[in-house]
């Protein structure tokens, strides 16, 4: 028997063991390879208005996804490698050089990477087609699109893979050395003792827990700084992380020390078997749990906020650019030549035409606000009104003499108790004057362009100062179903340049918004499938390894008389407890994440997150199920024969 | 007196076509309620497997075995589970203690697996722990103690349940001759006090001299069975070593 065929044998009989290590690998190579061939795909860029932005974002997400995909590669293989020993050592003992059992080893994992390469890239370019209509579909684009085979895709997935897999390999081949033959026989008993139960810790994870939730749910202080922002959540999520471990590695052995002190409960059934069985294994999946837990909150955090950012998209962009078209007036010439491109667009037509006079005005507040108001930009009553009237709001303001209204400022949380009571002073050519604030309104009127604080001033006021200061005046339109109106967007904005720090046409804000949305949506969503995959995967083969370890425990027990039956019955229960407990932690620290993004994006946009919450959750759960049958299944096959 | 094991031609064959061991050879055996019965031969011979097929852990490859009026071949697994749980209690060569519980989860495993009520099982517990003088171990691990230790905690849980038919394979193995005594003595009170059914196997001519009959095994078949009868204890235990010399190999065994 030579070398090699050696080598496909033990694969084969080890096959069913790999096999979800195996379809994990390749699903993360399908994944890779689908972002690597969007992140080169010139036809989806062309089509989209976000073009550099998503070359930029599939690159970088490639580059996460390739560092999550190592770090389980190698995990995965010390498992392997641990539960291989003393197959190895059985071989030495019999008589295989050293060389030979090494080369034996590279071969076996060199032969299987290859195998998930092939099938990966195959794979790959099939569904990444379908993944990228998928994402096209997200991104509400009407091009058709023919991604095709990216011969760049396919040699940087090939390459990237290849390095990982050598490297598991080298190890592979190295393992023989490493160790003396006893070494190779005697390993399976570490870790096994019985964790003492330190009350302190699970005190102080508890705490840390509570600490960092009451941070995270704290209400938002009236005034909302980056320092404050940093101190409260960085403590929050260190807090989160430091207690989140302890959990796992204190709290839980003390509940199930607690539980163990209720004899009557304790003693009856199986339920003896599997508490200690758990309390043993704790430890060593502590940290695991602790990573999954957080991984899977950080995973549902984004997904909900993502969905909701992408549900939420036509209200932000309707916010951010509130006309169809806006631009500054250059003189009749230029004016007309926007307007006869606007008006030849017969399928947009006009709804509304205005003219935004605006004066810009250096001004102090009679407070500190940590907003550079200046410069102000003043706008007449009239004028809002005419702005709420055209676009359908009912949001209108009176004033008289010297009283002002202001907008709030995009992007900020202020509220109206801010500026109660107090004035602003702006300063003209002819002598300041005082506006005292009596309303604050939320109707935008321009596109947004820092610092963007608007005042409503009065009629006579706005005459009076305009007198002085001659006004800009800003042309705006808004127009028939405008969220479709890319080709006229495109030309508007050539031909208007910058005159806002972001788009003057609706569409382009609107467009670039669900792309991007689109983009992070699908991107977070293919991540935190891969992320789902591979922590089940991770955990799948932890239960296995433990399961050939415990062999012959269960066979102890089928001896003193436990049926089949209830030997299933403990390793379901034993199962859902070690699935079960990540997943509940990870789901409870997304919801109260969550419960702060939502506070924080329903404030500026007010949806409603449970729904797309509610999806990410149900998403996971069903990926865990699957798992955990499968755990209890193989779990069952091998030690309840 | 009832009949509680009857075995009829028993055949165990090991390995598959072409490479075929032999390890019982149509093996008959009757045992009677409250007898001690000691099984004894030369390493390797089948003493364990037949104890193991009695025990309803093996199968037979042929023959028929009758416990206590109920047809072993004929149940299904999950009745099987619950004789064993009920009906027997086994003492195993190697111990089979569970090595995430401690000695007392280990020892009262039969009663919490049969949903007892917690007041008897702690009695019960205590009791045991007091017999084999392990109280002091109750809360280590198998881990933690030495190979007696672990014998007499395997002993205890076999009794735990105060099973009709106790089969103990090599029980004395690991003990000192104290302890040996104490758990001969103990396995005596229950065959005398408590009308237990004792099945042992021993290599032991001395942990022999306490049952009601010894059968010697060699190479699969029964070779001889010796009956103590009205012999004092002294007198059987040298009858005993007769047999083992006649029989070959065993007799070195004697400490
Ligand atoms: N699972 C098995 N497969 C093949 N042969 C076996 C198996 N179990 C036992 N044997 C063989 O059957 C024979 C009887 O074994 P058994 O364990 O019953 O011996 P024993 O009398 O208990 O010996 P000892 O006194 O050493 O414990 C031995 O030759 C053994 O090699
Ligand atoms: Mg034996």
């Amino acid at each position: 028997m030579t070398l090699f065929s050696l080598a496909r044998k033990n694969i084969k009989g080890n096959f069913n063991n790999y096999f979800v290590y195996f379809v994990t690998l390749v699903f993360s190579m399908v994944i890779y390879y689908t972002f690597t061939s969007l992140q080169y795909s010139e036809k989806i860029q062309e089509s989209i208005e976000l073009s550099d932005t998503m070359s930029f974002m599939f690159g970088v997400s490639s580059i996460i996804l390739i560092l999550f995909v190592a770090i389980f590669i190698l995990y995965s293989n010390s498992f392997f490698t641990r539960k291989r020993k003393k197959e190895v050592g059985l071989y030495a003992i019999l008589g295989l050089r050293k060389k030979t059992i090494a080369k034996m080893l590279f071969y076996e994992n060199l032969i299987m990477g290859i195998i998930a390469i092939v099938i990966g890239i195959i794979l790959g370019t099939l569904l990444s087609k379908l993944f990228a209509m998928i994402l096209i579909k997200l991104m509400g684009s009407i091009a058709e699109v023919d991604v095709g085979i990216s011969i760049l895709a396919i040699t940087q997935t090939v390459i990237v893979f290849m390095v990982i897999i050598l490297f598991t390999s080298v190890q592979g081949y190295r393992l023989i050395y490493r160790f003396t033959l006893i070494e190779l026989f005697y390993d399976e008993k570490k870790g096994e003792q019985i964790p003492k139960v330190s009350l302190i810790s699970a005190v102080i994870g508890v705490i840390l827990l509570v600490v960092s939730y009451w941070l995270i749910l704290k209400p938002f202080p009236d005034e909302f700084t980056t320092e404050y922002l940093i101190k409260n959540y960085g403590i929050a999520f260190v807090a989160l992380v430091i207690g989140t471990h302890l959990f796992f590695r204190s709290v839980t052995v003390y509940l199930l020390r607690l539980s163990q002190k209720n004899k009557s409960r304790y003693y009856r059934g199986t339920r003896i078997i599997e508490t200690s069985r758990l309390l043993f294994r704790i430890r060593g999946n502590a940290r695991t749990f602790t990573v999954i837990a957080l991984l899977s909150a950080a995973t549902i955090c984004f997904l909900g906020a993502t969905y909701s950012g992408y549900y939420s998209n036509e209200k932000r962009a309707k916010e951010v650019v509130p006309f169809s078209y806006s631009h500054l007036s250059k003189g009749p010439e230029f004016d007309s030549q926007v307007e006869s491109i606007i008006k030849a667009d017969h399928r947009h037509p006009i709804k509304a035409k205005l003219d935004i006079p605006v004066i810009q005005v250096k001004g102090i507040l009679s407070f500190q606000l940590d907003y550079d108001i200046n410069p102000v930009k003043l706008i007449s009553e009239s004028t809002f009104n005419k702005v709420a009237n055209a676009l359908n709001k009912d949001e209108t303001v009176s004033l008289s003499g010297n009283q002002a209204a202001v907008i709030q400022p995009r992007f900020t949380e202020y509220t109206k108790s801010v500026f109660k009571g107090e004035n602003i002073t702006i300063q003209l050519p002819q002598g300041s004057s005082e506006l005292p604030f009596v309303h604050m309104v939320e109707s935008n009127v321009l596109p947004f362009d820092y610092p963007d604080f608007f005042l409503v001033v009065s009629n006579e006021m706005f005459a009076k100062i305009a007198k002085k200061e001659a006004p800009l005046t800003y042309k705006v339109y808004e127009v028939e179903n405008e969220v479709t109106a890319q080709a006229t967007s495109r030309k508007v904005n050539k031909l208007v340049g910058n005159d806002f720090q972001v788009s003057s046409s609706f569409y382009t804000e609107y467009k670039q918004g669900k792309e991007g949305n689109a983009i992070t949506l699908f991107i977070f969503g293919f991540l935190g499938l891969v992320f789902l995959a591979a922590s089940g995967s991770i955990i799948y083969f932890k239960q296995l390894t433990e399961a050939n370890e415990a062999k012959g425990q269960y066979e102890i027990l089928r001896k003193i008389g436990v049926n089949k039956k209830d030997i299933r019955k403990s390793i379901k229960r034993q199962s859902l407890f070690v699935f079960g407990l990540p997943l509940t932690v990870g789901i409870l620290h997304s919801c109260v994440t969550l419960y702060f993004t939502s506070n924080f994006i329903s404030n500026l946009i007010g949806i409603n997150l449970i729904f797309p919450i509610l999806m990410a959750i149900v998403f996971f759960v069903i990926i865990y199920a699957v798992y955990y049958v499968l755990t209890v299944n193989t779990y069952n096959r091998i030690v309840n024969k | 007196m009832n009949i509680v094991v009857e075995a009829k031609q028993i055949k165990k064959v090991y390995g598959a076509k072409g490479n075929v061991f032999s390890a019982l050879e149509d093996i008959d055996l009757t045992v009677m309620e409250g007898e001690f019965v000691g099984i004894m031969g030369p390493s390797g011979s089948g003493k364990s497997t037949l104890l193991n097929i009695l025990a309803t852990i093996d199968e037979p490859t042929a023959g028929d075995i009758v416990v206590d009026g109920i047809n072993l071949t004929k149940m299904n697994e999950e009745q099987l589970s619950a004789f064993r749980r009920d009906k027997l209690g086994f003492l195993f060569q190697d111990y089979n203690l569970l090595d995430t519980l401690t000695v007392k989860e280990n020892i009262i495993l039969p009663l919490a697996l049969a949903k007892l009520n917690v007041e008897e099982l702690e009695r019960r517990a205590d009791e045991v722990a007091d017999k084999f003088g392990i109280r002091d171990i109750l809360n280590k691990y198998p881990y933690q103690i030495s190979g007696g230790q672990k014998q007499r905690t395997a002993a205890s849980r076999a009794i735990i349940s105060k099973p009709n038919i106790i089969l103990a394979d090599e029980p004395t193995g690991a003990l000192d001759s104290k302890s040996a005594t104490d758990l001969l003595e103990s396995l005596k009170d229950l065959n005398e006090q408590d009308k237990a059914t004792i099945l042992m196997v021993t290599h032991d001519a001395y942990a022999a001299s306490y049952c009601n009959r010894v059968l010697f095994i060699k190479d699969g078949k029964i070779f001889t069975e010796l009956v103590k009868g009205k012999r004092s204890r002294k007198e059987f235990f040298n009858k005993v070593l007769d047999v083992l010399s006649a029989l070959g190999g065993g007799a070195n065994d004697v400490i």
